[in-house]
């Protein structure tokens, strides 16, 4: 045998036998990563976010995925727990090597992950409102739907300005945005002839709270903001209402949901006003969702779920890549700008297939993000409680 | 802050916590492991009790002996199929096996019932003042509820001969064994007492708040905390543990802030091992 015929016979078995392999990588699945609480305070949410993802990439899996390939969630459970997170995300991240995490929900549990997630260049997609994470030196990495603190605190306490409430007590469990939190809502109070009377930062999952209640009552109150999380938000309710505490009652939404509202009697919730930011309800991306789920109005989370995995596959397909950093770069390319406005990601792709720009425009919002990761503009419902239902006040 | 009201809250939260710190104790003293269990056979027992109370329509207190039976006949299987086997290979795996127990068994419950918070169908009443301290009925209802457990568990340890015969063996085995009392059907009938007095402090801490997959897990470490500052394995040590630590997490606002409460139960344990280690009431089973 000659000694070409032996190298190129060689190297053609060499090829022949990874070809298999070769296929496999670029045909097999591409893996993006959920890591979201389907244990422990936001086990609530984090289990319809996680359908709100598949349900999209059920969608475009069955119009032919994006590359050529479809695609896979490899889901993790990060039990609302930042040490467990960590751990979760250390095997998305090491062991599926996926591009994406998508779906933490507490502050301190994204503020735990993300190092993670910036160290192996892969992005974080999250809906925790606390500002400090925007802030870490993230390279880009994190894209946040959920409006900041500050966003927030501003407007919620423009609300209870609105209300007439004077003298306002601020009751808040421990979490990375609590004292932040207060600290703006006083700014706003203020300027507009309110106060904030009593402060107080209580320890979550406890099983009464009628100290620190008693505490806050002191210092008589005409409002009180209930930062909390449901399994605190239930007894901090009940133990007002046996305390006799008759003024006004204002929280979160993700606290006060369905199921909190389920499991109190009602004289305890009536009159209670929850926040939330505002799924944008008019919007194609919002109707696109209803139908997906079949839910007659998804929440802002299941909103927001929707539209990381469709920014995700946007940008991937924009970016003709599928590693961390391109999608990084190709966010901001597909979520803004001048491209033909697409409310799906089915759309979206098929319009990049074209090769033709687009601007997607989410069923959470218009997607548009700043420098640091955040969304730049958000609208916020106010919900009146009645019975174990809710009452619309407002969307503004 | 007023002091009395805080110590009369504390009395409360000790009061109702007192229950599954002596099915603790109770457990210690007899098969001596500390049972991590106790956590999610509190979860379970307190949803039995709301099966009965909210599905069935039956009033709280035949509830709470749903919630007691329940929790005790799960404690008597897992400890037969599950813990006895450890105990042949020790102290430590025993305690160790209990841990994996009370992950797995609340990992059955959230399978069943699902993560949501569930409430007692109970009507919620206002608080009444006594001499300027305000009081929940509930609570005191709670209260109540525990002295008359607590009555009927040191009754049956001191007047009935199954009683008698399981202190015998916390005592002194060995020679409990020369008597001819049967070791293993007191471990049975300890784990029952034991884990049916975790699920009705389950339940107990689910009146007055609401219930979940995590209800006993959040309140494991006061229960340690009281059985240990009493004296692990001390059953009346377990009821003044209980009230001293409810009564010192809630002092401890006047000088902290209340977002670290639970660091008084970590600092009663620290502080009993180091001055006394035999806790309050030594380590006499009764």
């Amino acid at each position: 045998m000659k000694r070409r015929t032996f190298l190129s016979g060689a190297a053609g078995l060499a090829v022949g036998l990874a070809l298999p392999y070769l296929a496999r990588a670029q045909g097999g699945p591409l893996k993006l990563g959920v890591l979201t609480p389907l244990t422990g305070a936001g086990a609530q949410d984090g289990p319809r976010m996680l359908k709100a993802m598949q349900a999209v990439v059920d969608e475009v899996n069955k119009a032919g995925g994006v590359l050529g390939r479809q695609i896979a969630l490899i889901v993790e459970d990060d039990q609302t727990n930042p040490e467990a997170a960590v751990r979760a995300a250390q095997k998305l991240v090491g062991v599926d090597g996926v591009p994406v995490i998508m779906g933490t929900w507490a502050s301190a549990v994204t503020s735990a992950v993300a190092p993670v997630c910036w160290d192996s260049k892969t992005c974080l997609m999250t809906v925790s409102g606390a500002d400090s994470i925007t802030q870490l030196p993230h390279q880009g990495y994190i894209f946040r739907t959920q409006p900041t603190t500050t966003l927030q605190a501003t407007k919620h306490a423009e609300y209870i300005v609105s209300t007439g409430a004077k003298k306002v007590a601020y009751l808040a469990v421990q979490t990375p945005f609590a004292v932040t939190m207060k600290d703006i809502m006083t700014a706003v109070l203020e300027k507009n002839g309110s106060s904030i009377v009593r402060g107080v930062v209580y320890e979550p999952a406890k099983a009464s709270y009628r100290s620190e209640i008693d505490s806050v009552l002191a210092a008589k109150p005409d409002m009180i903001y209930l930062n909390s999380y449901s399994p605190d938000l239930t007894v901090l309710l009940k133990d007002l209402f046996r305390a006799g505490y008759t003024g006004g009652r204002f929280t979160q939404s993700y606290a006060y949901n369905a199921k909190t509202a389920e499991s109190l009697p009602a004289e305890v919730t009536d009159g209670l006003v929850a926040v939330q930011p505002s799924s944008d309800v008019d919007s194609n991306a919002y109707a696109l969702l209803q139908k997906r789920l079949g839910v007659a109005s998804p929440d802002s989370y299941e909103a927001q779920a929707t539209d990381w995995v469709s920014l995700t596959l946007l940008a991937i397909e924009k970016s003709k890549k599928t590693s961390g950093a391109d999608i990084r770069d190709a966010v901001r390319s597909i979520s803004q700008g001048s491209g033909a406005r697409v409310a799906s990601a089915v759309e979206g792709l098929k319009l990049l297939r074209e090769g033709k720009d687009v601007n997607y425009d989410g069923a959470s919002g218009n997607c548009d993000f700043n420098e640091k990761g955040d969304i730049i503009d958000c609208r916020f419902r106010y919900s009146l409680a009645k019975g174990a239902k809710f009452e619309l006040i407002k969307i503004v | 802050m007023d002091v009395l009201q805080l110590i009369a809250n504390g009395m409360m939260a000790g009061g109702v916590l007192a229950v599954p710190a002596i099915g603790l104790a109770a457990m210690y003293s007899v098969l001596r492991f500390p049972n991590f269990a106790i956590a999610s056979h509190a979860t379970a027992g307190a949803f039995a009790g709301w099966i009965a109370n909210a599905s069935l329509g039956l009033p709280v207190l035949p509830s709470l002996i749903v919630a007691l039976l329940a929790g005790g006949a799960i404690g008597l299987l897992t400890d037969e199929f599950v813990l006895r086997p450890f105990r042949r290979a020790g102290f430590i795996t025993t305690a160790i096996g209990s841990l994996a127990l009370t992950i797995g068994l609340e990992n059955v419950v959230r399978l069943v019932f699902g993560n949501e918070m569930r409430g007692y169908d109970l009507p919620l009443a206002r608080d009444v003042v006594l001499a300027g301290i305000h009081i929940g009925p509930q609570q005191l209802q709670n209260v109540m509820v525990s002295v008359v457990v607590m009555a009927l568990v040191f009754g049956f340890l001191s007047f009935t001969r199954m009683g008698k015969a399981m202190r015998a063996v916390a005592d002194n085995p060995p020679l409990a064994d020369i008597k001819g009392i049967d070791a293993r059907m007191v471990a049975r009938i300890v784990s029952f007492m034991g884990m049916g007095l975790a699920g009705l402090g389950g339940m107990l801490i689910g009146l007055d708040s609401s219930i979940d997959p995590l209800t006993g897990f959040r309140v494991m470490l006061p229960i340690f905390a009281a059985a240990v500052v009493g004296g692990l394995g001390s059953i009346p040590g377990a009821v003044a543990g209980a009230l001293v630590v409810g009564v010192a997490e809630e002092l401890s606002l006047l000088a902290l802030p209340p977002s670290y409460k639970s660091t008084v139960a970590f600092l009663a344990i620290i502080l009993i091992l180091a001055v006394r280690p035999r806790g309050i009431f030594g380590r006499e089973a009764y």
